[in-house]
């Protein structure tokens, strides 16, 4: 009785010491070389893009340790207010309202930063046989009140791609920077149709299209996979459509060409100042450009 | 005399018998089947998760951190971001669960105060793990001022597994029977005593296994950590034992299950599987030691 009593208590404090050992050394371990923490957080349509920027700083600043968190540029803009992040990420500019807010809050007038160009890209599954749409076409088909529900009337033939005439709109859900992107070039600020799948990431969007046949959706252009592939656009009917593609975005052709920005609380002290540095500089662009996405310098504006 | 071949008659197996046994061997065949249908799921889950993980699952995927866009390299961060919040949770919860538990089932009366606590214990358990998220948001990441990190994380983990560790900890001790605590205070120990020396060595197994059980949901758990502290990517460096200070944001192996499969384009198939098969083994290996225990314990039970 008394020996496996003693085994066993000795056990949980042995278990007990070595829980708390692990947990007292993660302090003090993380306290000793000087570590900097640099938070991150917002647009989805960046959040690959920052990782890779993230993990390559890891390399040359091993100190500087960069935290990145998803959930659209909507939450990035909500820390940002808040005053909880360092850097926000944006697919959309700040509105007037949310910079107010943000001042009136953090007592600092958000900065902008440009660090790269996307140009949002509108995917179809690869079999359907859609070259390209002018953007009065796709607002009809997302709109509140557009008339277009089915491929034939935009003279699509689905039969042979053996789809379903009807077309699947897939959107984002309204945290998204680029729902809002959407909405406001392409709508011109109409409200979106209902009855489209709102999925809460770009690759989930472009996953759904790849599988089915008679979707169509919008994504950052860094998303792109095999089972899709880009419409081209035009900006009206008779001008000429062109595929979302760095020459095509630095030459101004493409419609559908944003921004992607980063946001500080006042100008950016410190870490987070060398951080945006970085990648301001042509080692931060080449991965903009490893992403699938367009380097500042490279677009013409 | 002339009952015998009565007597032998009534031992034969009559029609009714025969209805009986019958029936009872097609309820023992049914029984059966299910009992085995329930390993067909399980063994089939981890052979066709751990097939399709096979090419990933090596040493370096363990202890190296996600490269290139989390299309390679390992789940260090990850896996240390899980340890951290199980263990931080734990060091809470099950201090306060068992004393709780403990209080519950040894020293409290059968009073209108002790149904309200028993009631919001079981309540409490049945809360969904969504809620508890959203609790931890405004109660420790706003409200508190910890902000989103693994204190919160840990914290809202161990709101939402303390309830079943009471459940657990007033079930083990229940097991335990009076007659032992009677002997105990007729040699004039005190309850303290009684507890002490008698009850928890003999419930001590019961209580560590539900303990362990809930290791494994802390460690399972997206929703409450995704609100109140797991992040998309964090840079930390291979093999870093303490990667995070407590009021940092971490990355964790739910979280990043999820992030690789709904997010990041291009993750080859056997990482998403090889990750999962990380978070079952885990579970699974916290599993291992909770049986083992309840074995071992359960073979010096004296009654």
């Amino acid at each position: 009785m008394k020996n496996w009593k003693q085994e066993l208590i000795k056990c949980v404090m042995a278990a007990s010491m070595a829980v708390s050992l692990f947990g007292c050394k993660g302090e003090k371990g993380a306290s000793g070389p000087q570590k900097v923490v640099i938070s991150n957080s917002g647009s989805d349509t960046m959040v690959n893009l920052a990782q890779m920027w993230a993990e390559e700083y890891q390399k040359i600043k091993p100190e500087v340790s960069v935290e990145v968190a998803g959930g659209g540029s909507g939450v990035g803009i909500r820390d940002l207010i808040q005053g909880i992040v360092d850097i926000a990420n944006c697919s959309r500019d700040l509105t007037d309202a949310e910079k107010e807010q943000a001042k009136r809050n953090t007592g600092k007038e958000p900065v902008e930063w440009i660090v790269g160009y996307d140009a949002l890209a509108v995917y179809v599954h690869k079999s359907n046989p859609v070259e390209s749409l002018t953007l009065e076409q796709l607002a009809s088909v997302y709109a509140e009140g557009g008339p277009v529900d089915k491929w034939s009337q935009l003279n699509i033939d689905m039969k042979a791609a053996g789809g379903n005439d009807e077309i699947v709109r897939v959107s984002r859900q309204n945290s998204s920077g680029t729902y809002f992107y959407f909405r406001e070039v392409v709508l011109g600020n109409k409200d979106y149709k209902p009855g489209s799948r709102d999925m809460s990431g770009s690759k989930d969007v472009v996953e759904l299209v790849g599988k089915t046949i008679g979707a169509i959706g919008y994504s950052g252009m860094g998303y792109v996979t095999d089972a899709v592939k880009f419409v081209k656009l035009s900006a009206g009917e008779g001008k000429p459509a062109y595929e979302p593609s760095l020459e095509n975005v630095a030459a101004g052709h493409y419609p559908l060409a944003r921004s992607l920005l980063m946001y500080t609380d006042g100008q950016p002290q410190g870490a987070a100042k060398e951080y945006i540095e970085w990648i301001l500089s042509p080692a931060g662009q080449e991965i903009v450009k490893k992403a699938g996405y367009i380097p500042v310098a490279a677009s013409g504006k | 005399m002339k009952n015998h071949g009565n007597t032998k008659n009534l031992f034969a197996a009559t029609e009714l018998i025969n209805k009986k046994l019958r029936a009872q061997r097609i309820v023992k065949w049914i029984f059966g089947l299910m009992s085995v249908a329930i390993l067909i799921p399980l063994v089939g889950l981890t052979t066709c998760l751990i097939i399709r993980a096979w090419p990933s699952l090596t040493w370096d995927f363990l202890t190296d951190v996600p490269k290139q866009g989390m299309r390679s390299g390992g789940i260090w961060s990850a896996l240390v971001g899980t340890m951290y919040t199980v263990t931080f949770s734990l060091l809470v919860a099950v201090p306060v669960g068992v004393m709780a538990g403990i209080y519950l089932n040894e020293y409290a009366r059968d009073n209108w105060f002790t149904r309200i606590v028993n009631l919001a214990v079981v309540n409490l358990a049945g809360v969904p793990s969504i809620v508890h998220a959203l609790f931890g948001l405004g109660a420790f990441v706003v409200f508190a001022g910890l902000g989103k990190s693994i204190l919160s994380a840990s914290l809202t983990l161990a709101i939402m597994t303390l309830p079943v560790i009471i459940v657990s900890t007033k079930e083990a001790l229940l097991a335990v029977p009076l007659t032992f605590r009677m002997a105990c205070w007729n040699l004039g120990a005190s309850r303290w005593q009684t507890i002490r020396t008698i009850v928890l060595p003999n419930s001590i197994g019961g209580i560590l296994t539900g303990i362990i059980l809930q290791v494994c949901r802390a460690a399972g758990e997206t929703a409450p950590i995704m609100f109140t502290g797991a992040v998309f990517y964090k840079a930390v460096q291979r093999g870093d034992l303490f990667p995070y200070k407590p009021t940092e944001q971490f990355m964790a192996l739910s979280y990043h299950l999820h992030t690789i499969s709904t997010q990041v384009p291009g993750v080859p198939e056997s990482m998403l599987y090889a990750t999962a098969v990380v978070l079952l083994g885990f579970v699974l290996a916290f599993n291992t030691i909770a049986i083992v225990l309840r074995t071992r314990i359960r073979n010096r039970k004296k009654w």
